[in-house]
């Protein structure tokens, strides 16, 4: 890979005596697609408004393809930005809105008209060129807000939380066509959401923030099997992992769980003996079985059902979400065995939450 | 009775009281005056006839009459430079002063409040006010402009013919500032700021963001105030009756004032009505822009 196009070291931004950002640290490769995800308030918009230039950073260095970003103004910074309300201009038409950037530059009308033609044939926009936004649903204000990016041939796109203001099916058919437009183009992304699904499904990198620190950055697939710490186990994956409290075995080689009968899971590891964990079970991971062939039991309080899959909640405390594909027989009252593989069971320490072993 | 009261009460009633209510309020003091208003300056109306309700009907005499007086030509004059310089000056400064108080700095919002000070007195309080600053002897302008070494000798503001109108222009602008800021400041606040935000990532200026997002966004808000401006200047009476009384021999003389003077001065109410026709006739034509470009108000 050659040298990262976007670069931030020791990133910091104070507002006032909020500290939004600490010491962030993050490359960016050239052509990825990165999501920002966290809780709101984490502080993944104010780190993608810092990298457009419209929020200054207090300190560190943020450099674009090598290039020094401190203090330049937005406009000199080469990147387009996809704003979660579109921030389309409301007195233009589609036509116009898409090529206010070429405007701006006194391109001849000819060449603006041709690439509108263009980006609204990538985009689908094809008959709308002359509508105003007012005239537009909300997918189509998406695409043109998209499109308006497109057109500029930017370093980087940045994305805050673009299908939030959508509704759910139009959400899953735009993250697969960003996601399509993305490899098609090959342009830096960097995608804000809150949604771990939309960061998961789209992007090849996956930074997990909250209150102003990155708590881990990687693969997707890497943050689900290996999360740093109790709040990444909790924030990736859904239905959300279950936690119980559990203590390491005299032999070291297994946790006994806090309450379901002190229940014992191998862990296929050696850990020190007597050592107070936090056991993270993913729902998908536990599997139902006959009560006295299975590694613990459960009494079942709720079982929903979604068609495709079952969701069984426990009734005791600490309550265990239970996935189960397909349908079941269980009703609630009844007690069910629950069996999970060595390799699945994660362990956090109680007090730091990070991973142990 | 009490079928009156039950439909009342279960609001059909009510709702005819209250249209019925409003329209009568609207036919017996806005509708009967105007319509009186044209019917008097069609007869010759003054102080013998005026008790009488048998007026002899002259037509258009009285229009050929006031349209020829001499003073005419001076009051339209001084109506359009009354008119046309308080609008521009009021507008310009006041979209300014919203535009300044638009950007982030401490104390912004307390300190747009003040200027609204100005706007709450009474016209003829203002009226006073600015004769002690305009005064020709005594007044505070003459003091600051003499020790600021920009003028040697007194100007006489408020008496003298060249500059008697500008005075009251002056302080007209001023008592309009505020109105005009705080509308001007309301349709700045509604334009979303993310929209600015995407200008300056699509690589718009201060300048450029101004001529083709701003302007162009604040076009309704602007018509209206601009309508609004003239409606209210051409209502200007009071500072005219606590400044000039439309003198010296008329050279600050306008519309609304000289009507005033020839119906209850002189009592040529004929005239006088003439003069306020004339007057709602152009009024009206601006209300119906101000509807217009109210209709058209920007949806985000």
């Amino acid at each position: 890979m050659t040298s990262p196009q976007i670069e931030l070291e020791h990133v910091d931004k104070h507002y006032g005596h909020f500290h939004a950002l600490k010491d962030i640290n993050l490359e960016i490769g050239k052509g990825r697609f990165v999501a920002l995800v966290g809780p709101s308030g984490c502080g993944k918009s104010t780190l993608l408004r810092s990298l457009a230039g419209l929020e200054s950073i207090t300190g560190g260095t943020m450099k674009i393809d090598g290039e020094m970003m401190n203090g330049v103004p937005p406009r000199r910074r080469d990147v387009a930005m996809v704003f979660q309300s579109y921030a389309l201009y409301p007195h233009m038409t589609v036509k116009e809105n898409l090529t206010y950037s070429m405007r701006l530059k006194r391109k001849p009308k000819e060449e603006r008209e041709k690439a509108a033609r263009e980006v609204a044939e990538i985009t689908g926009l094809g008959n709308l060129l002359d509508r105003y936004p007012r005239e537009l649903s909300g997918g189509q204000r998406q695409r043109v807000a998209m499109g308006r990016a497109i057109i500029r041939h930017p370093k980087a796109f940045l994305f805050d939380e673009p299908l939030s203001n959508l509704d759910a099916a139009l959400r899953v058919h735009m993250r697969k066509e960003i996601r399509a437009l993305h490899d098609r183009l090959g342009a830096t992304s960097v995608y804000v959401t809150h949604d771990q699904v939309e960061a998961m499904t789209m992007a090849d990198h996956v930074v997990v923030m909250r209150e102003g620190v990155i708590e881990q950055a990687g693969a997707p697939l890497d943050l689900y099997d290996h999360p740093a710490n109790r709040f990444v186990a909790g924030f990736i994956g859904s239905p959300a992992m279950n936690f119980v409290e559990a203590a390491v075995t005299e032999a070291g080689d297994a946790v006994a769980l806090e309450g379901y009968d002190g229940a014992v899971l191998p862990l296929g590891r050696k850990l020190e003996a007597g050592r107070r964990v936090v056991a993270g079970l993913r729902p998908e991971h536990l599997s139902l079985g006959e009560p006295d062939k299975s590694q613990f039991r459960v009494g079942v309080g709720v079982v929903e059902f979604t068609g495709a899959a079952s969701y069984l909640s426990s009734a005791g405390e600490p309550e265990l979400t239970v996935f189960h594909a397909g349908r079941t027989e269980v009703r609630p009252g009844e007690t069910v065995g629950l069996t999970i593989a060595p390799r699945h069971v994660h362990l956090f320490d109680p007090e730091t939450g990070r991973r142990v072993g | 009775m009490a079928r009156f009261i039950r439909s009342v009460r279960d609001a059909r009633g009510l709702d005819a009281v209250l249209v019925w209510l409003a329209l009568g309020y609207l036919g017996v003091f806005s509708a009967f005056p105007l319509v009186y208003n044209v019917v008097i300056s069609l007869q010759t109306v003054d102080l013998f006839s005026l008790a009488s309700f048998e007026r002899p009907f002259v037509g258009l005499q009285n229009y050929r009459e006031v349209l020829g007086d001499p003073v005419a030509g001076t009051v339209l004059w001084n109506t359009i430079q009354f008119v046309v310089l308080s609008v521009v000056f009021q507008l310009a400064i006041g979209f300014g002063l919203a535009l300044f108080f638009q950007q982030d700095f401490p104390g912004a919002t307390y300190l747009r409040g003040l200027f609204l000070a100005g706007w709450i007195m009474p016209a003829l309080v203002v009226g006073a006010v600015w004769s002690w600053i305009l005064a020709g002897d005594f007044g505070v302008l003459n003091y600051l402009l003499r020790s600021l070494g920009i003028t040697d000798g007194n100007i006489f503001w408020l008496s003298d013919p060249n500059v008697s109108l500008y005075s009251v222009i002056i302080a007209n602008i001023w008592l309009g500032i505020p109105f005009n800021m705080i509308l001007l400041s309301v349709g700045l606040a509604a334009i979303p700021r993310d929209v600015y935000e995407a200008a300056e990532l699509d690589g718009a200026g201060a300048w450029q963001r101004f001529f083709t997002i701003t302007l162009p966004l604040m076009r309704a808000p602007l018509g209206a105030v601009v309508s609004l401006g003239i409606i209210f200047t051409l209502q200007q009476f009071d500072l005219f009756a606590a400044l000039t009384q439309g003198g010296p021999s008329n050279a600050s003389n306008v519309a609304q004032y000289w009507s005033w003077q020839l119906s209850f001065q002189t009592y040529q109410i004929s005239y006088g009505s003439v003069v306020s026709v004339l007057m709602i006739v152009f009024v009206v034509a601006v209300a119906a822009v101000y509807t217009r470009s109210t209709r058209h108000e920007q949806s985000y």
